[in-house]
């Protein structure tokens, strides 16, 4: 943090005027850190430029949401869907994420020092999702690009109806979603997990899997029916 | 030689018939575009009349005096309300499902006669932006083409919970129509069959969709309306919640409402019908209060300025047009017969959206197809249409002695059926009854 960042006291203002307040700095190009976070909500939202938001605690939902080029750090946990739908940037959260991190973006990178709640990473279009801890059930759910890195576990129905993503993960599976399959890990793969592991300073373990989607239910084919009855 | 007598089967139909043998050649549901096409007539609009003025009433001049169509949507919040110079709107349609030029063409014809244009589930079209006066965006659970500085260059944010075609399932578009651009947009491998979710990926019910209208608003800096939309189901409580999150605007879409592609049984067997979804939501909003406040937008088979007179006098604001936008536009005209013969159908029956083999270059992605529809042309027709449906809101408006069409009310009409009467709570002609009213003692 820069020693000329501006100081947001979310205690001593509401959701609109800390918002307010976070995009003059961003305007002045000025980074910005949110004090007494209080885990509200929508702390941080649609921000846009070369500029470093801190978050001095807990955020609650979407905070970071719609984010394009922007650096946030998360001190503490966040809620659902940080960093939804993102188009730049990088966002870390240091504690836990709740549900739906990382929900849809299309670019940048999200780093999660702890665990993630559920359907985490569901819908991504591009960028790049990385756990230091487990994830809940449906991560990756319908995940069209990008990648999902998780260093713990991955609940039920993991890389369920995938398109184009891809998830590698070290630890345990409960199950994987329909159309899951295991793939060999490329060197284009090895760059993502290089550049992933260094911006996020998390250890890589010693051994990961990589899930991608059998492309089964890419198109309607009457001979697999016992396949695409759960699907269809 | 025998006389070949034909009797049917009250059951199994003609109709049903080939059903079966097609879900037995396909191995899944049938799947197609338009709407509707069920044999068994809904309660709707048509079965409600006007009472225009005579001796009770005083009517205006119907060809001359003044009658005000301006539409304002989004009065609760923003800072910028939407104005429109009418109350007919273009529903969203994606750039997809339809083809740039169509997109262009409602652009460009609903902004000649200040209406507005809606994104749909493919993201948001330059050249649609570019050429409408008023856009809204919509924000659904694909996501595609999600982009904030799309939100931010909107006049009004829809958020859709469903669409009146297939409520409670997400948008499907084969991948015949999956081109390399609309793959591209969408981030999806060219040639999928393309299945949206039905959820929204980062919130599910009522107590969350509070907090994300929020961060809509904070997104845009509260300074346009947010809609809500949803597929017409359990309508009054659905409206209640919608109000409860924090919608400016609550566009209620019935089970007539058109789609480039859905599985035939959502669009014959879900959902209620238009009628009855503006009836519900209109309850709805008086029982929290919002009625007036938080405005309401009528969809689904809006086909003519009677039926948008009508949707206007049971309580909403304003009407969603889709599929009688694109038949402005030259959906099912007969032209190009043999393309039609090709599909298996003909003008004035084809609901073959799906196959993007559209033979007026609507609902394609084919450049040869498309070409038949010139932007310019087309959206002459629709400005047409839009200003034909406009005057005959008011010359009902004006028969009825309403200065404003937005003064139009139930007394101004009577029910035709019992139905209609029931569901509207609106008198059976001839009588000062509805069926479920209760009566007075004396």
């Amino acid at each position: 943090m820069a020693a000329t960042a501006a100081v947001v006291d979310r205690a001593r203002l509401d959701t609109r005027e800390t918002n307010r307040a976070i995009r003059a700095a961003v305007a002045q190009g000025q980074s910005v850190k949110v004090v007494n976070p209080g885990a509200n909500h929508n702390i941080g939202v649609a921000l846009q430029g070369p500029v470093t938001l801190t978050v001095d605690g807990s955020a609650g939902y979407y905070c970071a949401g719609m984010n394009d080029g922007v650096t946030i750090e998360i001190t503490g946990s966040a809620g659902w869907g940080v960093a939804e739908g993102m188009l730049s940037g990088l966002v870390v959260v240091r504690g836990n994420a709740g549900n739906s991190a990382a929900a849809s973006i299309r670019g940048g990178t999200v780093i999660v020092h702890g665990d993630c709640a559920a359907r985490a990473g569901t819908g991504m279009k591009g960028g790049l999702l990385l756990v230091g801890g487990s994830v809940g059930y449906m991560t990756g759910f319908m995940m069209q690009r990008g990648a999902i890195v998780i260093c713990g576990d991955a609940g039920e129905a993991l890389a369920d109806s995938m398109y184009e993503g891809r998830i590698f993960i070290a630890g345990n599976v409960a199950s994987l979603g329909n159309d899951a399959v295991e793939a060999e890990i490329t060197p284009e793969d090895e760059k993502i997990l290089v550049d992933g592991f260094k911006t996020s300073g998390i250890a890589r373990p010693k051994r990961l899997r990589k899930i991608v989607a059998g492309r089964k239910l890419w198109n309607f084919h009457k001979h697999e029916l016992a396949f695409w009855r759960e699907a269809l | 030689m025998t006389d070949i007598v034909e009797r049917t089967s009250p059951i199994y139909t003609p109709t049903v018939i080939e059903e079966i043998q097609d879900k037995a050649s396909l191995g899944r549901y049938r799947i197609r575009g338009f709407g509707t096409l069920r044999s068994k007539p809904l309660p709707s609009l048509d079965d409600l009349t006007f009472l225009p003025a005579s001796l009770t009433r005083i009517p205006l001049e119907g060809y001359r005096e003044r009658c005000i169509t301006k539409t304002i949507l989004g009065t609760k919040h923003p800072e910028k309300p939407v104005e429109l110079d009418i109350p007919v709107m273009i529903t969203g349609m994606s750039y997809g499902a339809l083809s740039r030029n169509a997109k262009t063409a409602l652009a460009k014809g609903a902004a000649l006669v200040g209406a507005s244009t809606t994104s749909g589930d493919g993201g948001m079209l330059e050249a649609e932006r570019e050429h409408s006066k008023t856009m809204i965006v919509e924000v659904l659970p694909s996501r595609y083409g999600y982009n904030v500085h799309h939100l931010r260059r909107a006049d009004a944010v829809e958020l859709t919970i469903g669409q009146g075609a297939k409520p409670g399932t997400g948008g499907l578009l084969l991948g015949s129509k999956i081109s390399t651009e609309i793959a591209g947009i969408r981030e999806l491998p060219a040639g999928v069959d393309q299945r949206s979710p039905a959820r929204h990926p980062d919130f599910l019910g009522p107590d969350d969709m509070i907090i994300k209208i929020e961060e809509l608003r904070e997104a845009t800096e509260w300074k346009v309306p947010i809609f809500v939309k949803i597929g017409a189901t359990r309508t009054f409580d659905d409206v209640k919640l919608a109000v409860k999150c924090g919608a400016d605007v609550v566009v209620v879409d019935g089970m007539e409402g058109g789609t480039a592609a859905s599985p035939e049984l959502l669009q014959d067997h879900t959902g209620i019908p238009t009628l009855a979804a503006i009836v519900e939501a209109r309850r709805g909003l008086e029982d929290v209060g919002a009625f007036g406040q938080v405005q309401l937008i009528a969809a689904g088979g809006i086909r003519s300025g009677v039926d948008v007179a009508k949707a206007l006098a049971l309580g909403a604001d304003a009407c969603y047009i889709g599929t009688s936008a694109l038949i402005a536009l030259n959906c099912n005209a007969p032209i190009y017969l043999e393309d039609y013969t090709a599909l298996g159908t003909r003008p004035g029956h084809c609901h073959h959206c799906h196959t993007g083999r559209c033979p007026v270059g609507i609902t394609t992605q084919d450049p040869a197809l498309m070409a038949r529809l010139p932007i310019d042309e087309a959206a002459e027709r629709v400005a047409s249409f839009l200003l034909a449906m406009t005057l005959e809101v008011q010359m009902i408006a004006r028969a009825c002695g309403k200065a404003n069409v937005h003064d139009l009310d139930p007394e101004d009409m009577r029910a035709l059926t019992m139905e209609a009467a029931a569901i509207t709570r609106i008198p059976l002609v001839g009588t000062n009854w509805y069926p479920g009213q209760e009566r007075s003692s004396s």
